[in-house]
C-alpha cells in the first residue's frame, strides 16, 4: 500500500515561561491512500498539535524537537518556510472545526473558492468558476451558482462545512486533514457530512487524517484508529481491532464512559481522576494515576511502556499486555 | 392515574422574539408540559429548536409572550404574591363587569324579540318588496344575535379571568367577607415574618458559635497536615495563611462559654419556631375558611353560573401553584432560589479574578443572612459534596480543569437547596471521561436531594441513560414526549426516528444496518412552514401535513406525539 503520510518518532515541545514541555512524545503512524485514520483522545492529549505539526503551523512557542514527517516521500520538517508553502493547501488540505472562522465574512463564497483554485491549479477566472461549480456539486450542494454569490453568514453550519470541504478538495491534495470537522454540527447534519467524506474517499481515492474526540464518529468513518493520551500513542489498530478488542486500560475506559445509545442498560462508569497537565511530571506510564490496574503492577510507576505489536497491525503501549 | 406530584405546569407557553415590526422569531410555540417532582426530563433537538429558550422562559429569564407557567414547588400561601391580593381586590370588579356585559346582552335579546315580531308581519310570498325588507331584518337579527353572544362570552371570560387564583369564589355573593378573611390571613403572615427575622438572628449566632467550636478543635490538625507536605501550591499557601489567622482568633476564645451560650439559645430558637408554625396554621385556617364559600351563595350573573359544570370549570382553572409570569421581579427573585441553572461553559460562568470560595459564598451573601463564618463553613461543605477539596476554596478558576469548573457551577446551583435545576448543555463541553464523572455526581445529588432536572442536550446517548423522560423538540414545537426507554424502543414521530438514526454509534460499519440520512436543514424559525413544521423534510409527508398543524395527542399511555400519522382522522 502506498503511504501518503508517514510520521516517524515525532516529538514536539512547547516552551512556557522559558521551560520546554513535551506535548508529543515519540508519535509514529502512517496514512495510506484510500484510507481514513482517526486520531482520538481527550482535549489536551495532542491531537490537534499533531495536525499542526504536519501542516507546519505550530504557534511561535512550539517546535518540532525530533522525528520526521514524510508526505509522499518528502520530509516536511527539513523544508524551509518558503518550500512548505508549496505543500500547504496544494498537497495537504485542512478542514477546521469552526467553519465560520475559517471563511472570510466579507467575501463571497465564489470569490474565496475561485481564489483558492486559481492559486493552486493555475487556471484563469472563468475556468476557476467552472471548477468551483463542479466541486460544489461534488459535495452535494443544491443550486451551486446561487451559493457562489452568497456570503458565509447566509449559509447554515452544515453548508459552510461543505463549502470548506469543496475548497480543500478543489486543490486536489494528496492528504486531507480534518480537525474535528463535525463537532460544531448537529447530529443530523453531522451524519450528512460524515457520509459525504466517506463517499469522497472512495470516489477520489483520498487519504484522510481525521481528528475527533467522539468514538461514535470514529466507528462511523475510520479504517484505522490511533489513540493518544497525554502526548503519547497508547494504542493503534484497525477500527475492528480497537472496538472489538480494546487492550489499553485507557481505551477500555473511554469505551465504557460513552453513553451507548444501543444498550438498554447502561451504568455510567467514568475514568477516575483528571487529565494531567503538560507541566505535571509523571514517572513511568503517563496513565498510571488513573489506571485501574496500576496497583498490581510495579513497573507502571518506574518505566514508560514500549509499543508492542499484539496482533498484526494492532499496537499497544501497556506493561500488562505482555 | 398519575400519582406523581407536578412541579411545573406550562400551558401553551409561547416565546416570540421580535425581529422587526412585522416578523417574529418564533422560538417556542405552544408548549404544554408537566414536569414531575424528582424526575429528570431530557430535552433534545437540533440547535435552534428552542430547547434553551424554553429552559430560560421557565425560569423567567426571558418574559414569555403568552401562556402560563405555574410552579407548584412552593404553595401560594408561602410566597403570598401581590398578584393574588390584587385579584382578590378585583373580585368585585370582575363581578360587576361580568354583570354589565350580561345586562347589556339581555337588552339586545329584548331588541331581537321586537325585531322578530316585526318580521312576522311581512308577507314573504306575496309582495317582492316585503321579501326584501324581510331579508334586511333577518340580517339585522343575525347581527344582533352575534353581538349578544359575544357579550355573554365576554361576561364569562371576565369571570374566568378572575378565577385563575381564586376559583369559583368569584361567583359568591358575600365577597366582602372573603376579602376580610384574606386580610386577616395577611396579618398572620406579617406576624410570622417578624418572628422569622428574630429567629434568623438567633440561629445565626448559634451557627457561628458551632462553627467556632469546630474550628478551634480542628485548626491545629489542619495546620500540621499542610506543614508536613513537601511542596505547597498557590491555593494551599493561601489556606495555610488563613488557618494561622483563625488560630490566632480562636486561641483567645473560651470553649466552655461558647457551649453554654449555645445551650441557652436552643430553647429560644425552639420557641420561635413553634410560634411561626402557629401563625402559619392560623393563616391557613383563614384561607380554608375563605375557600369554603366556594360553590355556595352563588350570584346569578349569567345563566351559566347556575351550571354545576361551569363552576367545576372555574375551579379547575384555579391554580394552586404560583403563576410565575405574574410575579413581580422581587418576588421572582425569591422563587428563583428554588429554581437554578447550570450553564454549558463553566469557564465563562466564573469570574477569573474571583476565587472559587468567594464565587460560591456570594450566593449565601446575597440570598441569606448568614454571618461570614457560617457562610465559609457552608461553602467548604459544599465543595466536598461536589467532589472538590477544601483547599479549592482559595484557588482561582484558571487553576481548575474543565470538569472541576463544572463542579463549581453545580455547587453554586445547589447551594440554596433548590428543587428545580435547568441544565443547559451542562456536560456537552466536557470530555467523555469527565462527562461521565459529572453525570454520576448529578445522579447522586438528585437522588439525595430529590432534585428535578430539566436537562437540555443534543447528545441522545446521554439522555437515554440519564433521564427518566425525554421530550423531542423541532422548530419550537414539541414532537414527542415519552419515558426514555419507551421512546427508544417505540419511536413514533418520523423526526425522532431520523434523529435517533443519525447518532454516531459505537458499532462497526459492517455490523450496522443501512439507515436513510435525513436530508435538508432546519427551516428558519422566522418563517416556519405551514402545517406540520417537519413536513418539509419528512419522508412520510401526507397532504394534510402541509395544511394542518397536528394536534398533540396521547398515542399510547404516557407517550405523547404530534403527528398526523397517529391522529384520529388518519386512523
Amino acid at each position: 500500500m502506498e503511504k501518503v503520510l508517514d510520521i516517524q518518532n515525532l516529538c514536539a515541545t512547547f516552551s512556557i515561561q522559558k521551560k520546554d514541555y513535551e506535548v508529543l512524545h515519540d508519535i509514529s503512524f502512517s496514512v495510506n491512500r484510500n484510507e481514513t485514520v482517526c486520531v482520538v483522545g481527550e482535549s489536551g492529549c495532542g491531537k490537534s498539535v499533531t495536525t499542526l505539526c504536519v501542516m507546519q503551523l505550530l504557534p511561535g512557542n512550539g517546535k518540532i524537537k525530533s522525528g520526521s514527517i514524510y508526505l509522499n516521500g518528502t520530509d516536511l520538517t527539513k523544508l524551509s518556510k518558503k518550500e512548505v508553502r508549496k505543500f500547504r493547501g496544494k498537497k495537504m488540505g485542512m478542514i477546521f472545526q469552526e467553519p465560520m472562522t475559517a471563511l472570510n465574512p466579507l467575501l463571497t463564497i465564489g470569490y474565496q473558492l475561485r481564489e483558492n483554485i486559481m492559486n493552486h491549479r493555475g487556471v484563469n477566472k472563468s475556468e476557476a468558476n467552472k471548477l468551483a461549480l463542479e466541486y460544489l456539486e461534488k459535495v452535494g450542494i443544491a443550486n451551486p451558482d446561487k451559493r457562489l454569490k452568497q456570503y458565509p453568514f447566509q449559509l447554515s453550519g452544515g453548508l459552510r462545512q461543505r463549502i470548506l470541504i469543496a475548497m480543500v478538495l478543489s486543490a486536489q491534495p494528496d492528504l486531507l486533514i480534518a480537525d474535528e470537522p463535525t463537532t460544531a454540527l448537529d447530529v443530523t447534519i453531522q451524519k450528512q457530512v460524515l457520509s459525504l467524506l466517506n463517499d469522497l474517499k472512495k470516489e477520489m481515492n483520498a487519504a484522510i487524517l481525521f481528528i475527533t474526540h467522539d468514538l461514535g464518529v470514529v466507528a462511523e468513518i475510520a479504517d484505522r484508529v490511533v489513540v493518544l493520551y497525554a502526548g503519547r500513542k497508547v494504542e493503534e489498530g484497525t477500527t475492528k481491532q480497537i472496538f472489538k478488542n480494546p487492550l489499553h486500560p485507557y481505551t477500555i475506559g473511554l469505551m465504557k464512559a460513552v453513553p451507548n445509545v444501543d444498550l438498554d442498560e447502561f451504568v455510567i462508569q467514568p475514568i477516575p481522576g483528571t487529565f494531567p497537565n503538560i507541566t505535571e511530571k509523571i514517572e513511568g506510564c503517563r496513565f498510571n494515576p488513573r489506571c485501574p490496574h496500576a496497583n498490581t503492577c510495579k513497573k507502571c510507576f518506574e518505566e514508560a511502556p514500549q509499543m508492542l505489536e499484539v496482533e498484526p497491525g494492532h499496537y499497544v503501549a501497556c506493561h500488562l499486555s505482555k | 392515574m398519575d400519582q406523581r406530584k407536578v412541579l411545573i405546569h406550562t400551558r401553551k407557553l409561547k416565546k416570540y422574539f421580535p425581529v422587526n415590526k412585522t416578523t417574529n422569531l418564533k422560538a417556542v410555540e405552544d408548549i404544554t408540559l408537566q414536569i414531575y417532582e424528582g424526575e429528570k426530563l431530557g430535552v433534545v433537538g437540533e440547535s435552534g429548536c428552542g430547547k434553551s429558550t424554553l429552559g430560560r422562559v421557565i425560569l423567567q429569564l426571558y418574559p414569555q409572550t403568552s401562556g402560563s407557567c405555574v410552579y407548584h414547588g412552593k404553595s401560594i400561601q408561602e410566597l403570598n404574591p401581590t398578584y393574588i391580593q390584587k385579584e382578590i381586590d378585583h373580585l368585585k370588579k370582575y363581578q360587576t363587569k361580568a354583570g354589565e356585559y350580561y345586562q347589556e346582552s339581555l337588552k339586545i335579546d329584548k331588541n331581537i324579540e321586537q325585531l322578530e315580531a316585526q318580521r312576522e308581519a311581512f308577507d314573504v310570498n306575496g309582495n317582492p318588496n316585503d321579501a326584501k325588507k324581510y331579508d334586511a331584518i333577518s340580517k339585522k337579527i343575525a347581527k344582533e344575535e352575534f353581538k349578544s353572544k359575544e357579550l355573554k362570552k365576554n361576561a364569562s371570560r371576565q369571570l374566568r379571568e378572575g378565577s385563575r387564583s381564586v376559583g369559583s369564589l368569584i361567583l359568591c355573593e358575600n365577597i366582602d367577607e372573603i376579602a376580610d378573611l384574606f386580610t386577616k390571613a395577611q396579618n398572620e403572615v406579617n406576624l410570622a415574618h417578624d418572628c422569622l427575622m428574630k429567629l434568623n438572628d438567633l440561629q445565626n449566632r448559634y451557627d457561628e458559635n458551632a462553627v467556632l467550636i469546630v474550628e478551634k478543635d480542628r485548626v491545629d490538625d489542619d495546620i500540621q497536615q499542610l506543614i508536613n507536605k513537601e511542596e505547597l501550591n498557590e491555593a494551599e499557601e493561601l489556606q495555610l495563611a488563613d488557618l494561622y489567622a483563625t488560630k490566632e482568633k480562636t486561641e483567645k476564645l473560651d470553649l466552655q462559654k461558647l457551649i453554654q451560650e449555645n445551650q441557652k439559645l436552643e430553647p429560644e430558637i425552639k420557641q420561635l419556631k413553634e410560634q411561626i408554625k402557629k401563625h402559619h396554621d392560623i393563616e391557613m385556617e383563614y384561607r380554608t375558611q375563605a375557600f369554603e364559600y366556594r360553590g355556595k351563595n352563588i350570584l346569578p350573573i349569567t345563566e351559566r353560573t347556575f351550571d354545576a359544570a361551569y363552576q367545576k370549570k372555574l375551579d379547575d382553572n384555579y391554580e394552586t401553584g404560583i403563576n410565575l409570569s405574574k410575579l413581580t421581579k422581587k418576588e421572582m427573585r425569591f422563587v428563583r432560589k428554588d429554581m437554578q441553572m447550570i450553564f454549558q461553559d463553566p469557564a465563562a460562568s466564573l469570574d477569573p479574578r474571583q476565587s472559587i470560595g468567594k464565587a460560591i459564598e456570594e450566593v449565601f451573601a446575597i440570598n441569606t443572612m448568614m454571618p461570614k463564618k457560617v457562610r465559609k463553613e457552608k461553602t467548604m461543605q459544599l465543595l466536598t459534596k461536589v467532589g472538590l477539596k477544601r483547599e479549592h476554596y482559595y484557588s482561582y478558576p484558571h487553576a481548575l480543569s474543565g470538569g472541576q469548573k463544572q463542579r463549581v457551577g453545580i455547587a453554586r446551583a445547589i447551594a440554596l437547596d433548590p428543587s428545580f435545576i435547568v441544565l443547559d448543555e451542562a456536560v456537552s463541553a466536557l470530555d467523555v471521561s469527565v462527562q461521565a464523572q459529572i453525570l454520576q455526581l448529578l445522579n447522586e445529588l438528585s437522588s439525595e436531594k430529590n432534585l428535578t432536572y430539566f436537562f437540555i442536550t443534543h447528545d441522545l446517548g446521554v439522555v437515554k441513560h440519564f433521564c427518566d423522560r425525554i421530550m423531542v423538540m423541532y422548530l419550537g414545537n414539541m414532537c414527542e414526549l415519552a419515558d426514555s426507554k419507551e421512546l427508544f424502543a417505540n419511536r413514533l414521530h418520523p423526526y425522532t426516528e431520523s434523529l435517533l438514526d443519525s447518532v454516531p454509534r459505537l458499532t462497526l460499519q459492517e455490523d450496522r444496518k443501512e439507515v436513510e440520512i435525513l436530508e435538508g436543514e432546519v427551516p428558519s424559525a422566522m418563517n416556519p412552514p405551514k402545517g406540520c413544521p417537519f413536513h418539509t423534510r419528512c419522508k412520510k409527508c401526507m397532504e394534510i401535513c402541509k395544511i394542518q398543524k397536528p394536534d398533540y395527542i396521547e398515542a399510547k399511555p404516557n407517550h405523547f406525539v404530534a403527528c398526523h400519522l397517529y391522529s384520529k382522522e388518519a386512523l
